[in-house]
């Protein structure tokens, strides 16, 4: 009985402990009013109306997204992501014929390593259920030549994203990107953007699996 | 009494099939082409139309210019439907300028070329 006893305890411990952790990370993240800016709960934007009213991105997919370690320091250190701002349409500045784009601010939250951590944590937990995991193939042994081809030649990706310091503005940075990103949401999202976001400006664009694993593994590389 | 808890919730179901229904039709609908260009094509066409959007300076070859009406007096509007439907590449120009069928329907296609013409304040002239 004394045995059963203990074992019970420490079940209840154990069970316990981990929600208990949970709620502490889901407490920082509305503290800190993260659901000011971010869309913590699904459905993602459905109109335009709504992308321009986007002050922050979506983070109701964030486990799925994001890798734990580089939340863990954005959440302390946050950076620029979107050279443009968020939606970059709200920070265009024509001068005569020409854009330029006005720098966005900084998340306005720094936490301190003990609440970031709890914060990642609950972020991690808000996945999407539907998406695979495991279609990301990385190897150390890929072709960067043959992905470097692909994504700046053919694919022209660095027209929107900048990357290895130089492209566009109105799309996230790839600068240390694959600390970033989780390679199987990559794949998700570079297979059909819509799906995570229906009003994107990533255009949908038909790629092979050869093709595919070449842009997921580039991506991974760039830390 | 039963009878009435019954209908007034029957009433407050179909009230709420009814408000999804009107939000899946909101929704679905088409966005105004002035939308959809702004948020679509000025990032590398400019606010514009003039090819200098905020991507321009890092792209290899520059965005067309929808405001010269002797550039878009050659491009008939099947062509240029056809440009934004399937990419640059659907029409022998650059693969830098993708494919919007996934976002963008038919029917908001053919607004955004109707658009472009008045971006231009000019029509196709066939050779």
């Amino acid at each position: 009985m004394k045995i059963r006893g203990i074992a019970t305890f420490l079940l209840a411990l154990f069970l316990a402990v981990p929600s208990a952790f949970a709620a502490d990370g889901a407490g920082v993240v509305k503290a800190g009013k993260c659901d000011s800016c971010h869309k913590m709960a699904g459905p993602t934007a459905k109109t335009i109306a709504e992308i321009k009213a986007r002050k922050a991105p979506d983070l109701f997919y964030a486990g799925s997204k994001f890798n734990k370690d580089w939340l863990v320091g954005f959440l302390q250190n946050p950076t620029v992501i979107r050279p443009a701002g968020t939606v970059y349409l709200n920070n265009i500045k024509t001068t005569g014929d020409t854009d330029t784009a006005t720098p966005p601010a900084k998340c306005a939250s720094k936490l301190s390593a003990g609440d970031a951590a709890a914060a990642a944590d609950y972020l991690m937990t808000l996945k999407d259920a539907k998406m695979k995991t495991g279609v990301a193939k990385i190897d150390a042994g890929f072709s960067k030549a043959r992905a470097k081809m692909l994504i700046i030649k053919t694919e022209a990706c660095n027209g929107c994203h900048e990357i290895e310091g130089k492209g566009g503005i109105s799309c996230p940075t790839w600068e240390g990107i694959g600390k970033r990103l989780n390679p199987d949401w990559v794949y998700s999202f570079v297979s059909h953007p819509q799906y995570w976001d229906t009003k994107t400006w990533m255009a949908k664009r038909d790629l092979d699996e050869d093709a595919m694993q070449l842009i997921v593994n580039y991506i991974a590389s760039q830390k | 009494m039963k009878t009435s808890g019954f209908s007034k919730f029957s009433a407050v179901l179909l009230a709420a099939a009814l408000f999804q229904m009107f939000g899946m039709t909101a929704s679905a609908s088409a966005e105004s082409a002035d939308d959809n260009y702004k948020l679509y094509c000025v990032q590398c066409h400019g606010t514009a139309g003039t090819g200098k959007g905020i991507n321009a300076p890092f792209l290899a070859v520059a965005p067309r210019n929808h405001s010269s009406a002797p550039d878009m007096s050659q491009l008939s509007d099947d062509n240029v439907a056809l440009a934004i439907k399937e990419g640059g590449s659907a029409v022998g120009k650059s693969t830098q300028m993708p494919a919007w069928k996934s976002v963008l329907t038919d029917p908001e296609i053919h607004d955004i070329v109707k658009h472009l013409r008045k971006m231009c304040k000019c029509e196709y002239v066939k050779k």
